[in-house]
């Protein structure tokens, strides 16, 4: 006798699915990336405006990695906004509750989704900064090294940011909300990348300030996505 | 609620009626506190500056500081209102295990102390800012993270104040006050992380403080701690006599 047999999917295979879901559609409508690609463009236009009546010998490297930062943090605001927005139409949201899944799956899913959709943005805004601000400079030999504190901040931003854009997109008035809420939590983080970016950047003791700002937006970075990982089975249930 | 063996915290036990006395007591150690700050705990030097430099409208080499004597305020405030920071965590943790709204209450509450003290902790830090180091405002270390800590702090109230639901709004604010604990040890220990800071390192068994000076300081932190306390209860008293008189009136209009 045929026994009728339905395998439960593993964790992991959840993950994909929920992830596959969120890339597909997003390169279906570009509108993450293309929202956050324009708007980092724009900071740039901005930023060059702001410093178009510096001189020459301006010491921009000092300033470059803290430039860059600020765009990020700025452009990442823009893109968790939006992360979960389209969740909400048709009740999409609820769809994926209804399934027996952990919901902490739910919260890998989504911050991995951003996290991509950051770093994509990230690779197109890096070469664009270099471009109009620092090709008359001599940056450090070191320079390359500077993906290493884009990748932390770039994993702590995005799960601080899931899990606040997860609260947020419920509340009135929500992207101000999100900026109230995030930014400060993120600033240690924040400090601490722009210390470990700007020694890479225009040079210094590389050993001492990069290794140890490394390891606290490190640390920074366990302790918040453990805590959001967590804490994500209260928020979205609420 | 649900979960067996739990009770809902009550208010009116001995921890209220205690709650007028802990206060006089606080009100009496820290004004005790402050007051041997100025008669018992001798006059501090300066840090030494180059020359001679005009510092609060003052030609300063190396002054005996007086502004100094706000230290005995200062760090007391600090550390109090870290303390109702780290018990809007706790009732937090408790609102999530239990699902009672009265943690919740007890988590605002706290928040709301918690406030008083983050303020007065950032005004005579401002005070000691401009006396001592003769600036308005640094991006120094501690300083820093403080002022995160108070945009953390006011952050909590808008978060709360953006939902209606009182379930969801419960949850949301349980679940950003843990996360917003995280900025407390940070703080606390951001003098050890980074070196350079100015305040110096005051919990260690070293502390470099004579006991002329530790007495009237832990005077004053007990003392705040007292009064945080009492403030704490006679709120939630409060909140509770107010609703039960919303309830009275609510029963009337119905009859």
């Amino acid at each position: 006798m045929a026994r009728a047999s339905i395998k439960k999917p593993s964790t992991f295979a959840q993950y994909r699915t929920l992830l596959a879901k969120d890339l597909r559609r997003e390169f279906r409508t570009k509108e993450m990336l293309t929202a956050m690609g324009i708007y980092a463009l724009l900071v740039l236009v901005v930023y060059g405006a702001a410093l178009s009546q510096t001189s020459n010998q301006f010491d921009i490297l000092q300033m470059a990695a803290g430039l860059l930062w600020a765009l990020v943090v700025f452009t990442s605001l823009l893109g968790l906004n939006r992360s979960f927005a389209h969740e909400q139409e048709n009740a999409c949201l609820e769809g994926i509750l209804l399934v027996p899944l952990d919901r902490s799956v739910v919260f890998l899913a989504k911050a991995t989704s951003n996290l991509i959709f950051l770093v994509v943005v990230e690779i197109v805004v890096l070469p664009l900064f270099y471009f109009f601000f620092l090709t008359t400079t001599q940056p450090a030999d070191t320079w390359p090294l500077i993906w290493l504190p884009l990748l932390v901040g770039t994993v702590g931003i995005a799960g601080i940011g899931t899990l606040l854009a997860t609260i947020t997109v419920n509340s009135r008035g929500k992207d101000v909300l999100l900026a109230v809420l995030f930014i400060p939590l993120v600033f240690p983080l924040l400090y601490a990348c722009v210390a470990a970016s700007t020694v890479v950047l225009a040079g210094g003791d590389v050993e001492g300030v990069f290794g140890n700002s490394l390891l606290l937006a490190g640390g920074y970075d366990v302790v918040m996505v453990l805590l959001s990982w967590v804490l994500y089975d209260y928020v979205i249930s609420a | 609620m649900g979960k067996d063996g739990y009770r809902s915290p009550q208010t009116g036990g001995v921890l209220d009626r205690i709650a007028p006395v802990v206060t006089l007591i606080g009100a009496l150690l820290s004004t005790a506190g402050f007051v041997l700050a100025f008669t018992l705990a001798g006059p501090v030097n300066g840090a030494t500056v180059n020359g001679v430099e005009v510092i609060g409208g003052e030609m300063v080499s190396n002054q005996l500081l007086f502004s100094q004597k706000i230290f005995y305020f200062h760090m007391p405030v600090a550390v109090t209102s870290m303390v109702m920071i780290g018990f809007v965590a706790y009732f937090g943790i408790r609102f999530l295990q239990t699902r009672d709204a009265a943690w919740d209450e007890r988590a605002r509450i706290a928040a709301g102390i918690a406030l008083l003290f983050v303020l007065a902790t950032m005004f005579t830090g401002e005070m000691w800012e401009r006396f001592e180091w003769g600036v308005w405002w640094t991006w120094e270390p501690r300083l820093t993270t403080y002022f995160i800590l108070m945009l953390l702090v006011f952050a909590y109230f808008v978060m709360r104040a953006s939902f209606d639901e009182p379930e969801r709004r419960a949850t949301f604010a349980s679940v950003y006050g843990i996360v917003m604990f995280i900025d407390v040890p940070i703080t606390f220990a951001i003098t050890r992380i980074v070196p350079s800071s100015v305040h110096p390192t005051i919990f260690r068994t070293d502390s470099g403080l004579s006991p002329d000076m530790l007495l009237p300081l832990l005077l004053s932190l007990f003392g705040m701690l007292c009064i945080a306390y009492g403030l704490f209860r006679l709120r939630l008293r409060a909140q509770e006599l107010d609703e039960r008189v919303e309830h009275i009136k609510e029963q009337l209009d119905e009859a």
